[in-house]
C-alpha cells in the first residue's frame, strides 16, 4: 500500500543544503499499523508531510496505493488527500464554532459529493464513541474527546490509510491510553495506521516500530509484545481507585 | 459557500466592520441616483407643463419685443425662415408659424365682442399645450385650403355662445364668415399676464391672405425634441436666421430668439453641486471600505490560518480556499451594500422631505449597488483571498495561533 524507495529529501536556504532525509525505504501493508519513531530532528515530520502528500520528496519513490507520489499535480494530490489518507493531527485541529458533526464533516465538503454526509459523519462518531456529543462544540469536550471527532474526521473519507502525527502528545495519559485503545481497536478491525511519535511508550501499542535517527532507518522491527491500551486504562482506573465507567 | 456564510455569522463584528465603508459609501451613492432621478422627473415635469422644450422666434431685435407695443409691425419674419428651420434642424418636433392682431369684431348672432385673432399652424396647440375640449383643433388641409375655420377660447365662446355648443355654428369675424371647429379648454390668465382664454385661432394661411392681408409673422414657436440641447438648437436657429436674413457681422438681430426660463439651468446647477459632493463621498467611502475589506480579511487569513492549513490538508484545492474567502468578501460587499441602499433611499427621503432636493426610488440604486459591491469585494478581496489559497498546508498548520 504504501511503498518507499530510497526516498530523499532535501531542504535548501540560500546556498546551504540540509538532507533531511537520506534514502529512506520501506513498504506498509494493509492492515499493519506502524509506529515511526525518532527524536525531533531525525527527520519523522518531514516523512509524515510526505506520506500524507502535503510535500514532495527530492529523491527515490513514493507509491500510494500504486500512485507516484512525485508526479501527482497539486488537484490530484488534494483528492488523495481526502479520499485515501485520514489526518490525525496532535493539536486536533478542530473549528471552534462548528459542532462535532460539522467537523467531521470537513473533508466531505471537498469530496464529490455523493450524498450521505450526514449519516457517514454520525456513523464516523459512532465509531470513536461520541454518537452522543455530536452537537458538542470543541470547547465543551475534553480533549481526549475533541481528538476522537479528530478521529472522526480522519475516518468520515473511510480513507485506506490513517496518519497520526503525535495524537497524545497534547493529552493527559488517560486521554493518551483511550486514543490508543481507539487504535487499537480500528487496527484490529482491518484499518492502516502509521503513527508517528517520539514517545517510546506510545509507539509499543503499534504492531511494528520503525526508528529514524539522522534521516535514516535504523530499526525496522515488529514490536514483539504490544501494550494493549484497554488493559493499561484498566489498570489506572483501578490504581487510581474510580470505579469502571 | 456554506463555509462563508458559516463564518461571517460566526464573527459579527468583524462582518459588520468590513460592511461599514461600502455602507457609507452606497448610501451616498443611491442618495444621489435618488436625487438624479427626481430631478430629472422634476426636469421633465416641468418642460411638459411650463414649456421648458418651447423657442419662441419674434419678429423684432430684442429691445423692440417688450416695447408696450398693440400690434409691431416688423416685417422680418416669414413662412420660409419656419420651413427653412424645419427642414435645416434635427432637434425640432414641431413648429408653428404664427400671426396675431388684436382688436376684431367677431359676431354671432346678436352677440358681439373685440378679442384677438392668432393665425397658426397645424402643430400650434401641441407646442403651446393647449387642448381643445370640444370639436377638434385646425387640420393641415384647413391650412392648405385657407379654410375659414376657428377655435374660440374659452370665455369667448362663452360669450358669444353661452352654454349652448358652438361647434360647427357660423361666426362672423369683420366680414368674413367662420366656421366654429372647436374650443380650447380653459386655461386662465398666465403670469405673464396674458388671456388665453379671450382669443381666436384660425389658420395662419387664412389670416394672412384673408384677414390680414399681410404675409409677415410676428412669431415661429417651435418645440425642441431634446429640452437638454435646447440652448444649442437655439443658437443654431440664430445663426440660420442671420444668414438668411443676410445681417453681416456685427450688425443686430432684426428677430429674437428666446428660450425659456433660466431656472432649469439654476435649479440642475444647484442639485448637480449636492450630485458631485455625494459622488466623492461615495467614491472616497467605498475606497476606504475596500481598504478595510481587504485588511480585515488579511487579519482574518491569519488568525484562521489553521484552518486553512487544516481545509488544505483533508482535500480542499487552493481555488476552494479562494472562493470561500472571496464569497465571504462578496456575502459582506453585498449585504453592506444593500443596508446602504436602503440607507441612501433614506437619506434621499429626508433630503426631499426637508425641500432640500427632490427624489424619486426606484430600482436602479439597488441594482447599481451590487454591481459596485460586488466589484470593491473582488478587486480587494482577491489578494487576501489568494494569499490564503496559496499558504503551504504544512507550514499553515505549524503557524502559532494568533
Amino acid at each position: 500500500m504504501i511503498e518507499l524507495e530510497n526516498l530523499v529529501k532535501n531542504y535548501t536556504k540560500g546556498t546551504v543544503v540540509t538532507e533531511v532525509l537520506k534514502g529512506v525505504s520501506f513498504r506498509v501493508e494493509k492492515g499493519e499499523f506502524v509506529a515511526i519513531m525518532g527524536a525531533s530532528g531525525s527527520g519523522k515530520t518531514t516523512l509524515m508531510n510526505i506520506l500524507g502528500g502535503l510535500d514532495k520528496p527530492t529523491g527515490g519513490t513514493y507509491r500510494l496505493d500504486g500512485v507516484d507520489m512525485a508526479r501527482a499535480g497539486e488537484d490530484e494530490l488534494s483528492q488523495i488527500r481526502n479520499r485515501k489518507i485520514g489526518f490525525v493531527f496532535q493539536q486536533f485541529y478542530l473549528l471552534d464554532r462548528a459542532d462535532a458533526m460539522k467537523n467531521v464533516m470537513l473533508p466531505l465538503i471537498y469530496a464529490d459529493g455523493d450524498g450521505g454526509g450526514t449519516a457517514r459523519a454520525e456513523a464516523a462518531l459512532a465509531a470513536v464513541g461520541l454518537a452522543a456529543r455530536k452537537h458538542h462544540h470543541p470547547a465543551e469536550l475534553s480533549g481526549g474527546e475533541q481528538q476522537r471527532v479528530a478521529i472522526a474526521r480522519a475516518l468520515v473519507t473511510d480513507p485506506l490509510i490513517l496518519l497520526a502525527d503525535e495524537p497524545t502528545g497534547n493529552l493527559d495519559s488517560r486521554n493518551g491510553l483511550e486514543v490508543l485503545a481507539l487504535f487499537q481497536r480500528l487496527h484490529r478491525e482491518g484499518r492502516t495506521l502509521v503513527m508517528i511519535t517520539h514517545d517510546h511508550a506510545v509507539a509499543e501499542h503499534a504492531r511494528r516500530l520503525i526508528v529514524l535517527k539522522d534521516g535514516r532507518i535504523v530499526e525496522d522491527r515488529p514490536v514483539d509484545q504490544p501494550r494493549d491500551a484497554e488493559t493499561e486504562l484498566r489498570v489506572t482506573q483501578d490504581a487510581s481507585g474510580a470505579g469502571p465507567s | 459557500m456554506q463555509q462563508a456564510v458559516d463564518s461571517l455569522l460566526s464573527n459579527r463584528l468583524r462582518s459588520f466592520l468590513m460592511m461599514l465603508g461600502l455602507v457609507v459609501g452606497i448610501a451616498s451613492l443611491t442618495a444621489v441616483i435618488c436625487i438624479g432621478q427626481g430631478t430629472r422627473a422634476q426636469v421633465m415635469e416641468m418642460v411638459a407643463k411650463q414649456g421648458w422644450d418651447l423657442i419662441m422666434i419674434r419678429a423684432g431685435a430684442a429691445k423692440q419685443v417688450f416695447a408696450p407695443t398693440t400690434d409691431r409691425t416688423v416685417a422680418s419674419l416669414m413662412e420660409a425662415d419656419a420651413q427653412a428651420i424645419e427642414a435645416g434642424l434635427g432637434n425640432i418636433r414641431y413648429i408653428s408659424s404664427v400671426q396675431n392682431q388684436r382688436g376684431w369684431e367677431v359676431v354671432y348672432g346678436d352677440q358681439s365682442v373685440k378679442t384677438r385673432i392668432f393665425g397658426v399652424g397645424p402643430d400650434w396647440h401641441l407646442i403651446r399645450r393647449r387642448p381643445v375640449e370640444r370639436g377638434e383643433f385646425l387640420a393641415q388641409a384647413d391650412l392648405v385650403n385657407m379654410n375659414r375655420v376657428a377655435i374660440l377660447g374659452f370665455r369667448t365662446a362663452k360669450m358669444l355662445f353661452g352654454a349652448a355648443n358652438p361647434v360647427g355654428q357660423t361666426i362672423r369675424i369683420g366680414s368674413e364668415p367662420f366656421q366654429v371647429k372647436g374650443v380650447f379648454v380653459e386655461a386662465g390668465i398666465t403670469p405673464g399676464g396674458d388671456d388665453w382664454d379671450d382669443r381666436i385661432v384660425i389658420p395662419f394661411t387664412t389670416s394672412s391672405k384673408r384677414l390680414f392681408g399681410r404675409l409677415y409673422l410676428e412669431q415661429i414657436v417651435v418645440q425642441v425634441r431634446d429640452p437638454r440641447k435646447l440652448p444649442q438648437t437655439a443658437e443654431q436657429i440664430r445663426k440660420l436666421l442671420r444668414e438668411r436674413h443676410q445681417i453681416r457681422a456685427g450688425a443686430e438681430d432684426d428677430f429674437f430668439v428666446r428660450e425659456p426660463e433660466d431656472v432649469k439651468q439654476t435649479a440642475l446647477a444647484t442639485s448637480s453641486t449636492l450630485t458631485t459632493l455625494l459622488i466623492a463621498i461615495s467614491a472616497i467611502s467605498m475606497l476606504v471600505g475596500g481598504v478595510v475589506i481587504m485588511n480585515l480579511m488579511l487579519i482574518s487569513v491569519s488568525q484562521r490560518v489553521h484552518e486553512i492549513g487544516l481545509r488544505l490538508t483533508v482535500g480542499a484545492r487552493p481555488r476552494d480556499i479562494l472562493g470561500q474567502f472571496l464569497f465571504e468578501a462578496l456575502g459582506v460587499a453585498l449585504i453592506g451594500g444593500l443596508l446602504g441602499a436602503a440607507g441612501g433611499v433614506g437619506i434621499a427621503s429626508l433630503l426631499a422631505w426637508k425641500g432640500v432636493a427632490v427624489s424619486q426610488i426606484t430600482w436602479i440604486p439597488f441594482a447599481i449597488s451590487i454591481a459596485a459591491c460586488g466589484l470593491v469585494a473582488v478587486a480587494f478581496g482577491l489578494y487576501p483571498a489568494r494569499k490564503a489559497s496559496r499558504l503551504d498546508p504544512v507550514v499553515a498548520l505549524r503557524e502559532k495561533r494568533m
